[in-house]
């Protein structure tokens, strides 16, 4: 098993925002995680980064328990987050931005390795790799936090709403890539997305989370069949 | 009606103000009965500081903004006080620039008293206007700013201020009674404001800025008030001193005075009326402890006492290890009161840090 | 023409202490948030580490005797082990805590180190015979500057060089810069917090000892209160200069040291006295024009 949440609760001061939640991912597994704004999604993933703590449950990544490692710690294991909103490091160029993330592996030649097989992958990154990262576009900082998380040499990249505020077209484009990704080098993928349109059209397996809570979980394509799924995302009662 | 079922803030809070004065009279109280002559200085020294550092609080803890500047407005109203009580004798003499309207006037205390906190409280509102179109760490380092500024003028412009060296022949009258009147007045003030619609609209800006301009709170126009009244606060605590000391020079009102009484709003809990003066109290008796274990205590047959300078040092510690321990200041944003529903209403994620991750830095 | 270059001489030589303060105060603030207001007393301390281990009212020099190539070094492994110390005593607890409750910490911090120098050396200046051959003039262009002032400018911008290229050329400056703009960020990328914060530390704290290198070879004395006034100013220009980007905090201080020494020469008279004041109104009005600071980096909010 790659990674595996157990019953986790976290808080925000009063706020409940996930409750006794679980999930497993095994090895190129590709997962969904959907729901509705303020569902939990994105603390799930904050979680499992180490960014939040958990008031109770375990995580565990590759049969290690993860609980109350930092952040660096757990992108050391090999899982790399991207983020809500991207995060580009706008006053670094977009080069250093990439070698950000390889800076925990001192490895000169694998780094660059990595470095050009990014630059393969997204060539317009390579254009303009010594232009500010804060310059790119919406479409382009996307393509920059991937392969920033690629250069980290991943099992599991966890990425968080990769479509937001991109032009249909774009959102392709990144769907695209993920997908080659997923086939070509056999990476796990987390993605939280607020639709499950991507989820469906991608297929795979999929959870929904509504007010902190599961309330879905099985193959995109199959839920999508019937009522089920607009039924738990909205909360309407079954008839 | 409805006005059974949910009983007004003031009935919800009034408890709070009235514990605060009841400990402070308290003190006030033992103090006259029991208190050496020095013990008595030391009470209102402390009684003086609570004025101020509650002054500072009905800016700093509504609005969330730091304030360094505040000691500009004790130095506006210690200086206030001097122009307007100094017989004119003297003042001819040691402040012959002084408009002839001042030069004359030799005025009450308790009417110098409100006339200079007011004088402070105008400069505040004039200063305010241009400074609370600002807001964070700018807004910070502008008040600071503004004090050196105030600094400046009153250290150099010799005939009005007497520049560096000391005013002398304030007439003293502040003793403890009136410095526990001055630190009431000061909290009951300070209580009115935050439960009015300002202080409510402020506090709410404090925590969500982005709600309340939605709702249609207007933050400068309410941090503007605030600054005004807190100035005003700390111009009083400044005709206090001035008149608890006889004389008055600018660097007492300058970088020493402000970061203790940060340090006494912080360490209380800045974000509450209870904190500021529970920081006071506190740090002032720790110091007085320290003052008294210097001089040496009487153990058996000899005397322990520690080497001179360690009181300083001690202080600093207890105020970083409280501050380690506690990070949103003792009260942690909390009031003191007899009921609890009303315990928490200045209370603030903020102070509280995260409270997720032990490493995790929360930022947007 | 030989006044407009003493001038500027001065005005480079005032500047260089201020961004030299300001950039260690930016390095700190940018990786953790904190205002560090017990950088001026490291400078205190590193002026009176010259002094070691004498405590006598004539300062017999010890460190303060040897050879500049000892010395140097020494001050630097001083202020950056003081600063480094003070990180993992104090602040390293008080990363979650709110900007203000760090600022208070800080404050705390720097009068405890105030009062254990004044504990052992008292509040009255000490001479201290640094390198004062150094005050002598040499001629510029027909201007006589003394060879200090050539070599506190010469200084800084080596450091600055230095500093630039640390932070372009290397894997760990990269990630310091990163941490500075976004530190979750760097972190769920493998930079490791404690490593960047302390290093930013150790490096605030040797720019520290820098100026008290040039501030007691300047004035020829230690005095427990001589590093305030530049970790005030310098604390103003990291605010003018645009929180969190440290090109920002130098050039806003070496704007300030120009700014007021030309003040000091175009006042008329009677006003000169109150130069602070124009200094500080400035201060203000450069606030109100870029609330967010002169070169804010453009990701920048504001988060305090």
């Amino acid at each position: 098993m790659l990674l595996s949440v157990e019953n986790i609760t976290v808080r925000y001061g009063r706020l409940t925002a996930l409750r006794n939640f679980s999930l497993t991912m095994e090895q190129g597994e590709t997962l969904f995680v959907t729901g509705p704004n303020g569902a939990g999604k994105s603390t799930l993933l904050k979680s499992i980064a180490g960014v939040v703590a958990p008031v109770t449950g375990t995580i565990h990544f590759h049969e290690q328990d993860v609980g109350g490692q930092p952040p660096e710690g757990i992108a050391r294991l090999g899982l790399s987050m991207v983020p809500e909103g991207r995060h580009v490091f706008g006053s670094l160029t977009i080069e250093e931005n990439l070698i950000l993330g390889a800076g925990m592996r001192r490895d000169k030649a694998r780094m660059a390795e990595n470095l050009a097989s990014v630059y393969d992958l997204f060539p317009v990154l390579s254009e303009r790799k010594d232009s500010h990262a804060g310059v790119l576009s919406g479409g382009q900082q996307q393509m920059l936090v991937i392969g920033r998380a690629l250069m980290t040499e991943p099992q599991l990249i966890a990425i968080d709403e990769p479509s937001l505020g991109l032009a249909p077209k774009i959102i392709d484009q990144v769907y695209d890539t993920l997908t080659r990704l997923r086939d070509e080098r056999g990476l796990s993928l987390l993605i939280v997305e607020q639709s499950t349109t991507r989820a469906v059209m991608a297929g795979g397996r999929m959870v929904m989370l509504r007010s902190g809570e599961l309330v879905l979980e099985g193959d995109a394509r199959e839920l999508s069949k019937g009522d089920a799924l607009n039924a738990a995302y909205f909360g309407f009662e079954e008839h | 009606m409805s006005t059974t079922k949910h009983p007004s803030v003031l009935a919800q809070t009034v408890s709070t103000p009235v514990i605060l004065i009841g400990g402070l009279a308290l003190i006030a109280v033992l103090t006259w009965a029991f208190g050496s002559n020095i013990f008595g200085r030391t009470v209102t020294e402390m009684f003086i500081r609570v004025a101020l550092v509650v002054g500072m609080f009905t800016f700093i803890g509504n609005s969330g903004v730091i304030s360094f500047g505040h000691a500009g407005f004790m130095c506006i109203g210690a200086y206030g006080s001097a122009w307007l009580t100094i017989p004119p004798m003297m003042k001819k003499v040691l402040l012959p620039g002084l408009s002839p309207m001042l030069a004359n006037a030799e005025l009450t205390f308790f009417l110098s008293l409100i006339i200079a906190s007011l004088f402070a409280g105008v400069i505040a509102f004039a200063v305010g206007l241009i400074l609370m179109r600002l807001s964070g760490i700018a807004s910070s380092i502008a008040t600071f700013a503004m004090l050196a500024v105030i600094n400046t003028i009153y250290s150099n412009w010799g005939p009005v201020t007497g520049g560096t060296s000391s005013v002398v022949g304030i007439p003293i009258t502040t003793g403890v009674w009136i410095s526990f009147g001055g630190a009431a007045a000061a909290v009951v003030i300070a209580y009115l404001y935050g439960i009015s619609r300002s202080g409510l609209a402020l506090r709410a800006g404090r925590d969500e800025a982005v709600a309340a301009a939605a709702s249609g709170v207007d933050i400068y126009r309410e941090r503007l008030i605030a600054f005004t009244i807190s100035g005003a606060l700390c111009g009083m605590a400044g005709v206090l001193y001035a008149h608890f000391l006889g004389v008055v020079n600018p660097d007492a009102f300058y970088l020493g005075v402000t970061f203790i009484s940060l340090s006494m709003l912080v360490v209380g809990g800045m974000s509450s009326l209870s904190g500021a003066v529970i920081g006071v109290v506190l740090i002032s008796a720790i110091i007085e402890l320290l003052r008294k274990m210097e001089k040496g205590i009487t153990v058996g047959e000899g005397t322990l006492s520690l080497p001179n300078g360690i009181q300083e040092i001690a202080i600093g510690v207890v105020m970083i290890v409280i501050l380690m321990f506690r990070p949103g200041g003792l009260t942690g944003g909390a009031e003191l009161s007899l009921t609890r529903t009303s315990a928490n209403d200045g209370y603030s994620k903020k102070d509280q840090g995260s409270g997720n991750h032990p490493d995790n830095k929360p930022r947007r | 023409m030989t006044a407009v270059l003493q001038i500027l001489f001065d005005a480079l030589s005032v500047g260089s202490i201020y961004a030299l303060g300001a950039l260690g105060i930016a390095l700190i603030f940018g990786v953790m948030r904190l205002v560090n207001f017990a950088h001026g007393d490291y400078i205190a301390f590193c002026v009176f580490a010259m002094l070691w281990p004498s405590l006598d009212v004539v300062a017999i020099v010890f460190i303060g005797n040897l050879p500049w190539f000892l010395l140097i070094p020494v001050i630097l492994g001083i202020g950056a082990g003081l600063s480094i110390i003070s990180e993992i005593l104090v602040f390293r607890r008080l990363r979650d805590a709110n900007p203000a409750t760090m600022m208070i910490t800080s404050f705390a911090l720097g009068f405890v180190i105030h009062n254990v120098l004044l504990m052992f050396y008292s509040s009255r200046p000490k001479a201290i015979n640094l390198w004062s051959n150094l005050s002598l003039p040499v001629e510029i262009m027909g201007a006589r500057i003394p060879l200090l002032q050539v070599i506190t400018i010469v200084m800084t911008i080596v450091i600055l060089l230095a500093l630039v290229t640390f932070l372009r050329r290397t894997q760990f400056g990269v990630e310091m810069r990163a941490a500075a703009e976004d530190f979750t960020m760097a972190r769920m990328l493998g930079v490791k917090a404690n490593r960047v914060i302390m290093a930013a530390f150790g490096v605030s704290g040797a720019l520290a000892s820098c100026i008290a290198l040039i501030l007691a070879t300047q004035t020829g004395v230690a005095d427990i209160n001589m590093g305030l006034p530049v970790m005030l100013v310098a604390f103003v220009a990291t605010v003018i200069g645009g929180l969190g980007s440290l090109h920002g905090a130098v050039i806003a201080g070496f704007l300030i040291g120009g700014v007021s020494v030309l003040l000091q020469v175009f006042l008329p008279l009677e006003a000169r006295p109150f130069r602070d004041a124009f200094v500080y109104s400035a201060v203000i009005a450069s606030l109100l024009w870029r609330p967010q600071g002169l070169f804010a980096p453009k990701s920048s909010k504001e988060r305090v």
